[in-house]
């Protein structure tokens, strides 16, 4: 869309002499995740807004602990850094503005020890626009878009939120979706009804969903066709998690690849069969700590049981990877129901009245 | 090339502390913890050493989501101490 007045860039701009020096400049201030970055120029941020529709100033939001207030400007020149093309904006700035709702507490998320990633899931025909793919290597560096969106997403935390490790950011480990994390679901190659309408979103849109991720847990399991028992696979992974990790329920992400949802659908099952016999398979009780380490936690407790989810809903099955191959993926929350995974439909309001009638 | 500052230039305004207390002698103190285990021995010596200067009263309260922020009661209720020390353990 074309802004019929342009608005003018706010943001402090520096002469550099060329792309080399852009990138000692960008590094030597902790303005950089590592890696090389797009120099942001001006031309390159105000083709993100147009795109967008965004004015430079629209306030996307105010992070609701440390109240710092984010603008489309300011988003956008780190999604220009992260390799963004103006068509990925639109879904950076729709998931930005999802990791602001109270829900998702992104200050407790991306500052903890636990060290988790925002893992952002792209639904719905923007997918098919931008070129995002959610088949082989799919949590992997599967396409260009993916890969600009979730690094965008990162470099908005480290430069906007001044989550440098050490600094506000303190997790312990972290791990490598701390580059770039994001999945976009197969709906091509399914017959489940994608993830953000499974949500609520209205039909015919496209979705983002963010959630605070812990690393990707594989599974294999290609020596059976029996729904129960594939899933019985990924059940167990969540339990191994609960006992090694944290044992508290909340959203848990599970994606299940080709191979094995042609078992699954083939067989009938729906998302939310799935998610109803995971709720079920998935829980161990307090006792089962001691057989890991940690049977000074257990207390007087030993019989309690923990479901891995808190009910059939917190469970996110998303469609994705390559053709061949049993092998799937848990990817855990980062700590129980502390932070809620958070789905906003691209280019509506999130926060608008309903019309009135 | 020019290029353009990707901070966020807006900060938050920043708060303005109270002004600091002559001394603990006859004052009521709150400790405000995350509720994590790495807490109890730093802020039980924080309290001894508060009760030796002399404060009458020192009152414990533990957030109930140690990552966010904290809760509206206990925002409420330290406006009638005369000072608070917080802080994050594991």
């Amino acid at each position: 869309m074309q802004l019929s007045i342009k608005p003018p860039l706010t943001s402090k701009a520096y002469d550099v002499e060329d792309f080399a020096a852009a990138q000692e400049f960008f590094h030597s201030r902790g303005w950089t995740d590592g890696l090389p970055v797009v120099p942001p120029t001006e031309a390159a941020v105000e083709a993100c807004l147009e795109w967008a529709g965004m004015p430079p100033d629209q306030l996307l939001g105010v992070e609701p602990v440390r109240t710092q207030p984010i603008t489309a400007e300011k988003l956008a020149v780190n999604a220009v850094m992260a390799g963004c093309l103006p068509m990925h904006f639109p879904v950076v700035a729709t998931a930005w503005q999802a990791m602001m709702k109270d829900e998702f507490l992104l200050h407790g998320v991306t500052s903890s020890t636990g060290g988790c990633a925002v893992m952002i899931i792209i639904n719905g025909p923007v997918r098919l626009e931008i070129g995002a793919s959610g088949t082989f290597n799919a949590l992997g560096n599967s396409d260009r878009a993916t890969s600009a969106i979730g690094r965008a997403i990162r470099l908005a935390l480290i430069n906007l939120m001044d989550l440098r490790p050490g600094e506000v950011d303190r997790a312990t480990l972290g791990h490598p979706g701390k580059f770039s994390y994001c999945l976009a679901e197969d709906e091509e190659d399914m017959t489940w009804e994608p993830l953000h309408i499974q949500r609520g979103m209205p039909p015919g849109t496209s979705g983002v969903t963010v959630f605070a991720g812990m690393g990707p847990r594989q599974i294999m399991n290609e020596w059976t066709t029996d729904p129960k028992e594939i899933l019985e696979t990924f059940a167990a992974e969540m339990r191994a998690n609960q006992l090694h990790y944290s044992i508290y329920g909340g959203n848990y992400v599970i994606v299940i690849p080709k191979q094995l949802r042609d078992h699954i659908q083939g067989a009938g099952w729906t998302k939310k069969d799935i998610a109803e016999f995971i709720f079920e398979r998935a829980r161990v009780q307090r006792g089962e700590w001691a057989n890991v380490g940690k049977g000074s936690v257990v207390r007087d407790r030993a019989t309690k049981v923990h479901p891995a989810l808190q009910s059939p809903d917190d469970l996110l099955v998303v469609a994705a990877g390559g053709p061949a191959g049993g092998f799937g993926a848990v990817i855990p929350p980062w700590m129980g129901s502390k932070t809620r995974a958070v789905t906003a439909a691209i280019g509506v309001c999130v926060d608008c009245e309903p019309p009135k009638r | 090339m020019k290029v353009l500052d990707p901070t966020n230039e807006m900060k938050a305004t920043g708060v303005v502390l109270s002004p600091r207390l002559a001394s603990f002698e006859g004052m009521t103190v709150g400790i405000i913890t995350n509720a994590k285990e790495g807490t109890k021995g730093y802020f039980t010596h924080l309290e001894r050493l508060l009760r030796e200067q002399g404060a009458t009263d020192v009152v414990w309260r533990e957030k109930s989501n140690y990552s966010a922020p904290m809760d509206a009661h206990i925002v409420q209720e330290l406006t009638n101490w005369h000072a608070v020390f917080t802080g994050v353990g594991d």
